[in-house]
This record gives C-alpha cells, sequence and structure tokens, in this order.
C-alpha cells in the first residue's frame, strides 16, 4: 500500500460515519469491567438522585470513556485498509449519555497536511445522540506514514 | 511483573475511599503513586470485546499478521484500562462522583501481547470554575523498552 496514494484520495469535508451504539446496563457493565472504571455514576440510581454540587443528572450515565472507545472503533476501521494510523484524539464530553441511548459518531475530514517526514489527516469529531443533540466533539488526527511507526519488538 | 487480570481488581469504589485524596489534598506535579502491569493475548481480546470494540486485529492473529502491524496489538484506546490497572484502590481517581468532562491522547506506538507497561501520572493543574472543582491530569504510559506507548491529559470535577 503506498502511503501517498491512499492520502491523496482523501478529500477535505469528507464524512465518516460510525456504527451506532446503543447503551444499556449490560455494555454499561461490560465496560466498567473492560476500563476497571466501577464509579457509582454508571451503576447506582439512588446515588444519582444526589446532588453533584452544580450538576444534576436524571440517572445512571455512560461512562464518558465509551465516547472515546466508540470513536476509536470508528477511525481505525476506517484508516486500516486505507493504511492509515490513528494517532491522536481530543474530546469534551458535552452532555451526558443516559441508558436506552444511542451515539452515532461522524468524523469529517477537516484538512490534510504534509510535514518533512509525514502526511497527516484532522477529522472534526462530533458524536450525537438519537435526537441528533451534540453529546462529545473534538478532534481526531491520523497519519498516512511510509515507515509504520512502532514496528514489532 | 504482573500480568493484567481485570477480575482481580476490586469493583467496589467506596471501599477505602477516605485514604484517597480530596481535591484539597491534591499537588499538581506530586507523582501519582503506579505498578506496572504486563498485559496479554487475552486481556487485549477481552479488553476490546468488553468495551465494544470488534476490530479483528485485537483478537485474530492471522488478520493481524497480514497488517503493517504484523500482529496482533492492543487498541489505541488501551489507556483507559491502564490508568486503573497501573493505580490501586487508595488512587484519588477512583473516588465516587469524579466526572470526567475531556480527554486528549497522543497515541506513538502501539501496546503488543507481552508488553510490560509503566504508568507515570500527575495532576498538572487545579483550579475553581462555576464553583466546581477542576483537576488537570496527565499520564504517561511507556513499554519495557521505555518507548512512549501513549500519553494524555484529562480534565475531571472532583467529589466535594
Amino acid at each position: 500500500m503506498c502511503a501517498q496514494a491512499e492520502f491523496d484520495k482523501i478529500d477535505a469535508g469528507l464524512e465518516i460515519t460510525g456504527r451506532p451504539f446503543t447503551v444499556s446496563r449490560e455494555t454499561i457493565a461490560d465496560f466498567a469491567l473492560g476500563s476497571l472504571d466501577f464509579n457509582p455514576l454508571h451503576f447506582d440510581d439512588n446515588y444519582m438522585d444526589e446532588s453533584f454540587g452544580k450538576t444534576q443528572f436524571k440517572g445512571v450515565i455512560m461512562h464518558g470513556m465509551q465516547n472515546f472507545a466508540v470513536i476509536t472503533r470508528t477511525l481505525t476501521d476506517w484508516l486500516l485498509p486505507r493504511g492509515g494510523y490513528h494517532r491522536r484524539l481530543e474530546t469534551r464530553w458535552l452532555t451526558p449519555v443516559y441508558l436506552g441511548d444511542t451515539i452515532t459518531v461522524a468524523a469529517t475530514v477537516q484538512r490534510k497536511l504534509e510535514t518533512d517526514g509525514s502526511r497527516w489527516v484532522v477529522f472534526d469529531i462530533d458524536v450525537t445522540n438519537q435526537d441528533g443533540v451534540s453529546v462529545a466533539r473534538g478532534e481526531a488526527m491520523a497519519e498516512f506514514a511510509d515507515v509504520f511507526p512502532g514496528a514489532a519488538h | 511483573m504482573a500480568e493484567l487480570k481485570l477480575e482481580e481488581y476490586e469493583n467496589d469504589f467506596w471501599k477505602d475511599v477516605d485514604n484517597r485524596k480530596t481535591w484539597d489534598q491534591i499537588i499538581p506535579g506530586e507523582l501519582r503513586d503506579t505498578k506496572p502491569v504486563t498485559i496479554t493475548t487475552d486481556v487485549i481480546a477481552q479488553f476490546a470485546r468488553l468495551i465494544g470494540d470488534d476490530n479483528p486485529l485485537y483478537h485474530d492473529e492471522a488478520f493481524a499478521k497480514k497488517t503493517p502491524y504484523g500482529g496482533i496489538i492492543a487498541p489505541p484506546s488501551l489507556h483507559i484500562v491502564l490508568m486503573f490497572a497501573c493505580t490501586d484502590i487508595n488512587d484519588w481517581m477512583r473516588s465516587p462522583g469524579t466526572i470526567n468532562c475531556g480527554q486528549s491522547w497522543y497515541y506513538n506506538i502501539p501496546a503488543r501481547p507481552g508488553d510490560t507497561i509503566t504508568m507515570r501520572g500527575t495532576a498538572l493543574d487545579k483550579f475553581i470554575k462555576k464553583e466546581r472543582l477542576f483537576a488537570v491530569h496527565e499520564n504517561a504510559f511507556t513499554n519495557q523498552l521505555g518507548q512512549v506507548i501513549c500519553t494524555g491529559r484529562g480534565w475531571t470535577i472532583r467529589p466535594v
């Protein structure tokens, strides 16, 4: 695979849509074990009735980092067959994701840039719920390198 | 080095809650106590499945061999579990009510089965905004060769 050729095929504005992800108590329990994050925010209905200073919730919430995992899956699934490498992800959580919500990732190519040593694609990331409300936004960066970063050791 | 086994970790974050540093006690720049963990093919596959990432790159050696990676790697998002895996029950990131506001991560090289991963973690800053107590934290993960796997920064609201 020629990194330059694959890089040249990508145009600014191109949008990649990830597979939807629906949150349930099962996905939360799985993510908790996978991440070792057993914060009661994700399990305890009574705890969530309490006040968190200025923050108030209406039930248990999905782990914020589940967004990260779904965004990463979307990027890697698209990049791997094209010889691109997922290099950076930055997100802010905008609104909590609750049980029964379905989130979908959109990654839109914001710009491409060639540097001294490589080729980079910057994506705008927008994760929306079933009502079209953004739950997380951010940026990602992929590299189309001639030499694979991190050969097997 | 200890192999990472997810089932061996305490899943009650209320346990030893009083041993954890509060926002007042967190000192920016001070290193958090960490321990290295060794990741296996099994735990990589288990992690990927549990977080909902079904790419065969993380569990199918025959598939992974044909990719530029040349074998199974861990998902870049492995840092999600490494932060808890490399810290113990007293670490302040386990305080119930910790609210994650956002994170940014740079991925240098992939983690691979057999890697022993070390965490260096600090709070970089703490501040008050809109009556909320924030901490900024920075973590870096390296492998047994001293190579950087990934580095990241996070913003959390600390429980009062």
